[in-house]
């Protein structure tokens, strides 16, 4: 059997079924969105950082593109959900291809001025001066398309899009080609791989997954304030969570959000900042002794997993 | 009646800053020639084999590779259409295995990257034992092995190789030498810069002896030993007559 | 108007170049990025609100003891971490992600030990009534923080110009390859510039009180934007560049505070965009881009 097919078969298809099936078994939906939300996002995460080596620190950013775009949409222009949707998804795209130009630089200036990207957002997001459009500080109500039952159901077809995207990505000739970007792009240009286009690529897929997911998001909960939509925490959320994993696999950022949101989510969150400094320990320790994340355990010893 | 050349560089200048790397090199290939640049170091050997593989940008002159001037070019687009090169220090995706570095180089190349001519390559460089393992894992001579194997799987028709024969022990020098002169044979063309005399000596047709920049001799390399231009250079003054 | 705005952004160039002076450094010499660094100045300033409230300690008091207590705090953080770092394959990028959990950790901490509530020291501390200079009045503290600051910045000249120490410093920053082959001891060069790294930081904090107003334990991602805008306009990796790179800074800052008020915090988010974009190398040229 092909590997993309038993990938699929094995990982992506049960993911989703659980995913699908969860609301019936458990009652506590926005915590199984929340589940969904970042099941997606790591791996929107893995697309760029994982096969290109380059760490958007402010992928939340494009997230909240997307949740704004489907706020306006709906509160502005007064699309329907599925229409806003699509917008949402184009506010991540336009913002990500806006940002193009920064995967000419090398790594870290990449991941610091995705950051400053990200918080610039924000700040234009949440400035007084735009209430008229974006209200402001003041936070956006989009109580008249609430419909909880069906953003979660769009939020895993979201999901099973992106797994599909990233089971092709691993097993692909496209997907190999940018490991080797992330390698050593002056190599990989000799082998004939186009690698500022291979990075933009990946950089656009990422922020379509993003986009998408903040616009699911946004439709899903309804009412929120620049501070949620943009919250730094989502993006050390994707990052932690992939990196645990173990990038650049299909089942590295499943495994990561599963655990590590899984631990989280079941000792509950009555003081964060003890978070905080477990998720800041972990991460000072993982790139100390597992820089390759959970996986690795099982590559290092020649195992292949999907 | 010689054949058409496969590659002609024009007065080639590469500056950095007020610094002149190449000032007005010349020299041409035809298909199946190999061709030794030799010097002392920091003569523009590797910076010339930098601009013509496309890393580097140029400064004036012209470079034209099957007729047509590969000026703006980035380093992938002639890697497709038929230039390649090994790296003095070689640079394998590291945590791929041996095979998918190949295998990434003959999808992306102008090979046509079948199973049975990776099979054929690999096995000719005595890769294919480790085929399956971390490019990380091989020892430093593998991985110049592994980085010439890279290059051949684009199926290029020009190769420059740089400093290939450093680090490798006589037995395996013998065997590289065999292996260009073979590719030589098959029609390949090959633009080698190295150090070993002897190497030179045993792979190459012809020789460009290059100082600060600019070519000082060109022809058999046993005529070069015999001028007074090119001993000056590589021994000092004091030899010259 | 316009001659205020230029003259307070001067002074707070100044600051800002102390803001970035370590981060640079650290930069330079270990081509690793520290991106706790902001929250090592806000460690600082929680120093001198500490030793202030305590004894009542002048904040040039503190800023001595904060330099020598970070610095020497820096050494074993350094031989902790960075040599793993500096031994992986891409150092850069890992020490980015290294220091980002070392700066959660640092956040948390201090949140949980001293709350969330903002801090600040009275600016009357430094010096009652302002200063005239061209015939604008500054706030004593603001002048008296750029002068530290410059202080700061000689301190830094003279370690890297007149010792030997600083020579062996400069060398690394050429070429660390070529500074281990002529046996220069790498860790210990690096390690006390990491060190002084820090120690910079901490005084910056110290006067933070003065400069930025209140300080909370979350300031430190925004100070290092503004750190970061600071040394990329200043150049990555010269620590002197940082000097032009704060005073671009500031003035400008100041200059959007004065006309345009209400989008003056986009500032070091888009000076920073714009300047990796326009000229990564910065505007006394290194090289950050890669393909």
């Amino acid at each position: 059997m092909r590997r993309g097919l038993r990938d699929v078969l094995f990982v992506v298809l049960p993911v989703v079924i659980i995913a699908a099936v969860a609301p019936l078994l458990y009652a506590n939906e926005l915590l199984l969105f929340s589940f969904v939300m970042y099941l997606t996002l790591a791996q929107g995460l893995n697309a760029i950082y994982g096969f290109t080596g380059y760490l958007p620190f402010g992928y939340v950013g494009v997230f909240g593109a997307g949740a704004y775009g489907f706020a306006i949409s709906v509160m502005i222009l007064g699309l329907p959900p599925f229409a806003a949707l699509a917008i949402g998804a184009a506010a991540g795209v336009m913002l990500g291809l806006l940002l193009t130009p920064l995967l000419r630089l090398s790594g870290a200036y990449f991941a610091i001025a995705n950051l400053a990207a990200a918080q610039a957002v924000y700040q234009v997001v949440s400035n007084p001066a735009l209430q008229d459009i974006t209200k402001g500080p003041y936070g956006v109500s989009l109580s008249e398309v609430f419909a909880p039952r069906l953003s979660y159901e769009v939020g895993v077809a979201v999901l099973a899009a992106t797994l599909l995207a990233m089971a092709w990505l691993r097993n692909s000739r496209f997907g190999l080609s940018l490991q080797a970007i992330r390698e050593d792009p002056i190599s990989a240009a000799m082998a004939g791989v186009a690698v500022v286009r291979g990075r933009t690529i990946a950089w656009l897929l990422s922020a379509l997954i993003a986009g998408l997911t903040g616009a699911v998001f946004a439709w899903h909960i309804s009412v929120f304030y620049p501070e949620t939509a943009f919250d730094i925490g989502i993006s050390i959320f994707a990052t932690v969570f992939t990196l645990f994993g173990g990038a650049a696999t299909l089942i590295g950022p499943l495994l990561g959000v599963l655990v590590l949101y899984g631990v989280y989510n079941t000792i509950g969150i009555t003081v964060p900042q003890y978070f905080q400094l477990i998720y800041g320990a972990l991460i000072v320790g993982l790139v100390l002794f597992l820089p390759d994340g959970l996986v690795s355990l099982l590559t290092r010893r020649g195992i292949r997993v999907p | 009646m010689s054949p058409e050349p496969l590659l002609r560089v024009d007065r080639l200048v590469k500056r950095f800053g007020g610094f002149r790397a190449l000032d007005g090199v010349s020299f041409h290939l035809v298909p199946g020639e190999v061709l030794g640049l030799v010097g002392p170091n920091g003569s523009g050997k590797t910076t010339c084999i930098n601009v013509i593989s496309g890393l580097y940008g140029r400064d004036g002159g012209s470079v034209t590779f099957r007729g047509r001037d590969i000026a703006g070019s980035r380093a992938h687009m002639l890697a497709r259409r038929g230039i390649n090169r090994t790296f003095q220090s070689p640079r394998p995706f590291l945590s791929l295995t041996v095979r998918e570095n190949v295998e990434i180089a003959a999808w992306n190349g102008r090979g046509d990257g079948t199973k049975a001519d990776l099979d054929g390559l690999l096995e000719q460089l005595d890769l294919h034992r480790h085929a399956g393992r971390a490019a990380g894992d091989l020892n430093s001579a593998q991985q110049k092995t592994l980085d010439l194997a890279r290059a051949l799987a684009t199926a290029p028709k020009l190769l420059l190789v740089d400093e290939l024969a450093a680090g490798l022990n006589p037995a395996e020098l013998t065997r590289m030498a065999e292996r260009l002169r073979e590719l030589a044979r098959g029609g390949m063309a090959l633009l080698v810069v190295e150090h070993l005399m002897g190497f030179i000596d045993h792979v190459t047709d012809r020789v460009i002896v290059m100082n600060a920049g600019r070519e000082i001799f060109e022809g058999k390399l046993g005529e070069a030993t015999r001028d007074p231009e090119v001993i000056r250079v590589f021994l000092g003054t004091a030899h010259a007559r | 108007m316009l001659l205020h705005a230029a003259l307070s952004g001067l002074v707070f160039g100044f600051y800002f170049t102390l803001v970035g002076l370590g981060l640079n450094l650290v930069f330079g010499v270990m081509r690793i990025v520290n991106l706790a660094h902001g929250d090592f100045l806000m460690l600082g300033a929680y120093s001198a609100f500490w030793l202030f409230g305590l004894y009542h300690l002048h904040p040039l008091l503190s800023a001595a003891c904060v330099l020598v207590v970070f610095t020497l705090v820096g050494l074993p953080l350094y031989y902790l971490v960075v040599p793993r770092l500096l031994a992986a394959r891409d150092s850069e990028m890992l020490s980015l992600i290294l220091f980002f959990g070392l700066q959660q950790m640092i956040e948390a901490v201090t949140s949980i030990a001293f709350g969330t509530t903002e801090r600040s020291i009275p600016g009357r501390v430094l010096g009652s009534g302002p200063v005239r200079l061209l015939g604008q009045a500054l706030p004593t503290s603001w002048v008296f923080s750029a002068g530290v600051s410059l202080a700061a910045v000689a301190l830094v000249y003279v370690y890297l110009y007149q010792t030997r120490l600083g020579m062996l410093t400069r060398a690394v920053m050429v070429s660390r390859e070529e500074a281990v082959a002529t046996g220069i001891d790498l860790h210990r060069v690096c390690a006390i510039a990491f060190g002084l790294g820090l120690g910079l930081a901490g005084i910056a904090g110290v006067f933070a009180p003065f400069m930025l107003g209140s300080v909370t334990p979350a300031i430190g991602p925004e100070i290092n934007i503004a750190a970061f805008a600071v040394i990329v306009v200043g150049t990555l990796g010269n620590p002197l560049g940082t000097v032009l790179g704060g005073i671009v800074y500031g003035v400008s800052l100041m200059l959007m505070q004065t006309y345009l008020s209400s989008w003056a915090n986009l500032l070091p988010n888009l000076l920073l965009i714009a300047v990796l974009l326009v000229r990564p190398t910065g505007l006394l040229g290194r090289r950050v881009r890669r393909a």
